[in-house]
């Protein structure tokens, strides 16, 4: 093919990628500062008067539409859901993973590849066969719609994927060097937290990061086991989105308060995505 | 030996261990109400029924419905995706500034979750305001109906997850690129080797681990495939988009029939199970085969 | 009762058999060098002792005390590693002083001791520097400070100057025991150079096999191998060995080589039959003139090596052998003329046929 026409294919190529994956996101991002006069013109602006008026809505809990009266908007307590779900998940999966990860890349014991599969398997096995009969065991011992029960559900998602990319880093430092700790006096407890936490501490943080972005980004779960009261953005978007006479703006602007937290962190671990995204099966 | 020390790993997964067996409770549970007739509606009717609930279903139009409504989503997902994600990666190979901002940027849809992907689309593509349907009517599509339609509500969803997980095979596959060993394209320049006998015979192959493992990662989450579709369409209109997770999500919380809810789930694992099966195996023989390689 | 004393140590992993029996006694203060073949399981001794790795069965005990149940943070025992193990995260200074942080001593005692260490051990100016900017001399000497600092009554060296080049060796192999005659301790040193083993070693154990095979003084196992794989690990090049048949009496020796003798003075017992003879290679005259007892032979390599010529000679029933030659020796010597060859019989060694065993 002449290099020409292919320079000119390729440069197609970038436009449309870019237009097709990171418009929406723009786009969205634009209309959560618009209100719904300017939505609802016919031709769609690009210029135009932004205004903070959603944001105010959202964070205060209620929003003044012309025409009608105040509006409460309830989408507040969904982000703190979010973060109450998100970041306890990831502590508890941190306290027993990271233990757990160091046994599997330390010690070859009876079970243990076993466990560590077991574990893998969840994270491909479908969420409703899980979910329906926890939905009945919860309601009868009167779990349901606990924060506590869904940290402990959400670890379906996030300890089979720390556990795999933490082992992998345990397994990179060499044994001799937690050795030397305790042959200098030191327990074995200390050696793990002085030696090999610190030595893993980038894996760590990466995973935890990532186990986060998952929690954030869950929906199933929360839709099922949980209420209102408990739900997380991702619910509580779809809940705002089909209520009705909500103002177009304050629904994106609702998405893009749900999203940007993960859209952040995402740059934060770019170097360890791929590591996390296979599970460790391809090293970045 | 210490007894204390044979134990001691024990002591450390423990908690994870609790966690499986945690887990392991609910699965042997759904395996069980997969053979009873069980609906909440009328408890007293719960029973063993052994195998009908899964008699009833392979005899019911709306699973064969919903098999194929998944296997195609799941088809047409991956097979795109793939190559969608290939040709993006292929593109990026080569670092420089453009590229690697752009590998960067290209993961934030799938940092975004399902649920609200789909979200961000409906007011995308809203008929009243929507401006993706703006800019078609310049091309002179005027009035598709995306998600209310169910001719189109297939091409919508799957439009949907391509957008949110091509970014994860392109992520996969440039870092194979990029990992790639110099040497035997190297080589081939030296042989003076046309391009796309290199690309098919050189690059090909040797990404293939990484094809195999993103296949394999976007087939298990296609074919479950949930927050997508429920939060477009709830499995419509009509059944049009009734895959296997959302299918078995109505009939626990529509029509509360456990058992044959439980039936489906446990199709779909095995479903899910065989395929992981197959495609480790393959893993372990590409292994085996690139062992003299690099 | 000696200082530190193995009985029957015995460590398999899987069907590999590493240790199978051993035993030994070592006193304190004495510097005992584990020598051995590459996989003849001295790292793992060494581990066992230390014991971060726990034995299938036998005994380890230290001053008369079982410590076989003792971690090893219990156990008085240091050890460096041969890829040295520094803690990546942690300066030189650090590393040094990790074995103070662990009885808590006060930071004043601490940083004494330290810079006493590395003072002796000449690192004190890269005390502040991290592992990765050390150079592996620098990182070898770092990990014996961090092993000597505690005064520990056992230090286990594991072939500490391996990975350290050819220079720093040197020096390294004059200053070890100058540094740990300081320390005062008992000291188990790995080494696969034999002439770092008796440089070094107060007595050596020739380990394989999975046992001790020789456990004496430097020069002992030298001249007195108990077996001809004991012979053949001292020497560079190897002992010189072949079956043939050996007869000794009334003080007079014949070595059969083909339808020549060698025939010399030897005062051991009477002997007929075949054996394996072993001759070192500096054992051995090469000339150009046929002398009393001398045998000729065909030349076929010869190679310069540092300070010495090892001439490869052929006899006429095929065998061949190796012979060193000092640069001086050689210069008198041609090798397109005739060569005769004769051998010092005062150092033959002689060897049982079927199990190798020395005889003399």
């Amino acid at each position: 093919m002449k290099p020409y026409l292919w320079s000119l294919f390729k440069f197609l190529a970038y436009i449309a990628i870019i237009v097709f994956f990171l418009f929406p996101i723009l786009w969205i991002f634009s209309m959560s500062f618009q209100t719904n006069d300017t939505i609802l013109q016919k031709v769609p602006s690009i210029f135009f008067t932004p205004t903070f008026k959603n944001y105010i809505g959202l964070w205060e809990g209620e929003i003044s539409i012309e025409g009608f009266a105040t509006m409460y908007v309830f989408f507040k307590q969904n982000l703190i859901n979010s973060l109450i779900l998100s970041v306890f998940s990831v502590l508890v999966t941190l306290i027993l993973g990271v233990p757990a990860a160091y046994a599997f890349a330390r010690y070859k014991f009876k079970g243990g590849e076993d466990i560590a599969f077991t574990l893998l398997s969840f994270r491909f096995a479908p969420a409703l066969l899980i979910i329906i009969p926890l939905n009945l065991y919860f309601t009868k011992i009167g779990l349901y719609d606990s924060y506590f029960a869904l940290v402990w559900v959400y670890q379906l998602i996030t300890l089979p994927l720390l556990l795999w990319i933490v082992r992998g880093y345990f397994e990179d430092i060499s044994v001799d060097i937690e050795n030397a700790y305790r042959l200098d006096g030191h327990s074995w407890l200390k050696s793990f937290f002085y030696i090999s936490i610190p030595l893993a501490r980038p894996g760590i943080a990466a995973s935890a990061l990532l186990c986060f972005i998952y929690a954030w980004n869950n929906f199933v779960f929360a839709l099922i086991l949980g209420s209102s009261s408990i739900q997380p953005v991702t619910v509580g978007a779809l809940a705002f989105i089909t209520a009705s006479a909500i103002p177009y703006g304050l629904i994106a602007c609702g998405i893009v308060v749900s999203v940007l937290p993960t859209l952040i962190l995402a740059l934060f671990i770019q170097k360890y995505l791929v590591q996390g995204l296979s599970l460790g099966a391809v090293k970045g | 030996m210490k007894i204390s020390n044979r134990l001691f790993p024990y002591v450390l997964t423990l908690p994870a261990l609790l966690v499986c067996v945690g887990i392991l409770i609910p699965f042997f549970t759904s395996v069980y109400y997969s053979l009873l007739r069980y609906n909440l509606k009328m408890p007293y009717m719960k029973g063993f029924i052994w195998f009908d609930n899964y008699i009833s279903i392979f005899s019911d139009a709306s699973f064969w419905n919903t098999i194929r409504v998944s296997l195609t989503y799941t088809f047409f997902t991956v097979i795109i995706e793939l190559v969608l994600g290939l040709g993006i990666a292929l593109l990026l190979a080569k670092r420089n500034f453009i590229n690697n901002l752009l590998g960067v940027l290209l993961v934030l849809p799938l940092m975004i979750a399902p649920a609200l992907a789909s979200l961000i689309w409906r007011l995308l593509i809203n008929p009243n305001f929507g401006v993706v349907n703006y800019m078609l009517s310049f091309v002179g599509v005027t009035d598709f109906r995306w998600a209310s339609h169910p001719d189109s509500v297939m091409f919508t969803l799957i439009m949907i997850d391509v957008w949110v997980f091509t970014p994860f095979i392109m992520i996969l596959l440039l870092a194979g690129l990029r990992a790639l060993p110099r040497q035997p394209f190297e080589a081939a320049e030296l042989d003076g080797v046309p391009e796309y006998y290199k690309f098919f015979r050189i690059t090909l192959p040797m990404l293939f681990p990484y094809i195999l493992t993103a296949c394999l990662f976007r087939m298990l989450e296609s074919i479950q495939q949930f927050d997508i579709i429920y939060a477009l369409s709830q499995g419509g209109p009509g059944e049009s988009s009734m895959a296997f997770q959302v299918s078995a999500y109505l009939q626990t919380f529509q029509y509360t029939n456990i058992g044959k809810a439980a039936a489906m789930m446990v199709v779909l694992w095995a479903i899910c199970y065989f395929l992981c099966f197959i495609f480790v195996r393959q893993w372990h023989k590409l292994k085996e085969k690139t062992r003299g390689v690099s | 009762m000696s200082y530190l004393q193995i009985n029957n140590l015995k460590k398999s992993f899987k069907d590999d058999h590493v240790l199978k029996d051993v035993n030994i006694s070592i006193e304190k203060g004495e510097f005992f060098v584990v020598f051995g073949p590459s996989g003849s399981g001295k790292t793992v001794l060494l581990r066992l002792i230390s014991g971060i790795m726990f034995q299938d069965n036998g005994n380890i005990q230290m001053d008369g005390k079982n410590i076989n149940q003792l971690n090893p943070e219990e156990r008085d025992i240091s050890m460096a590693f041969q890829n040295f193990a520094l803690y990546p995260h942690m300066d030189a200074f650090e590393n040094i002083a990790s074995p103070l942080r662990a009885n808590k001593s006060d930071d004043e005692t601490i940083d004494k001791k330290v810079k006493e260490v590395s003072s002796l051990l000449k690192i004190e100016h890269v005390l502040t520097h991290m592992p990765k900017e050390l150079s592996n001399g620098q990182k070898q000497r770092t990990s014996l400070a961090r092993s000597l600092i505690s005064k520990p009554s056992v230090v286990l060296l594991d072939d500490p100057l391996r990975n350290v080049d050819a220079k720093i060796r040197f020096e390294m192999r004059l200053e070890l025991p100058k540094i740990l005659k300081e320390f005062n301790t008992t000291v188990i040193y790995i080494t696969q150079d034999y002439r770092e083993a008796m440089a070094l070693g107060d007595r050596i154990g020739v380990l394989y096999d999975g046992k001790f095979n020789d456990i004496e003084k430097p020069r002992q196992v030298y001249n007195n191998p108990k077996s001809l794989t004991s012979a053949k690990l001292f020497g560079d090049p190897t002992i010189n060995n072949f079956t043939t048949n050996v007869q000794i009496n009334n003080g007079s020796i014949n070595i059969n080589i083909g339808d020549e003798k060698f025939i010399g003075k030897n005062s051991n017992q009477n002997i007929n039959g075949k054996y394996i003879v072993g001759i070192r290679p500096e054992d051995v005259q090469l000339s150009n003139k046929k002398s009393d007892n001398s045998i000729k032979v065909e030349f076929r390599t010869k190679t310069p090596l540092n300070l010495k010529i090892v001439y490869l000679i052929k006899f006429l029933n095929g065998v061949e052998m190796l012979c060193s030659v000092s640069e001086n020796e050689s210069l008198s010597i041609d090798e397109n003329k005739e060569l005769f060859l004769n051998i010092d019989y005062s150092k033959i060694h002689l060897f049982d046929s079927n199990n190798e065993e020395t005889i003399f």
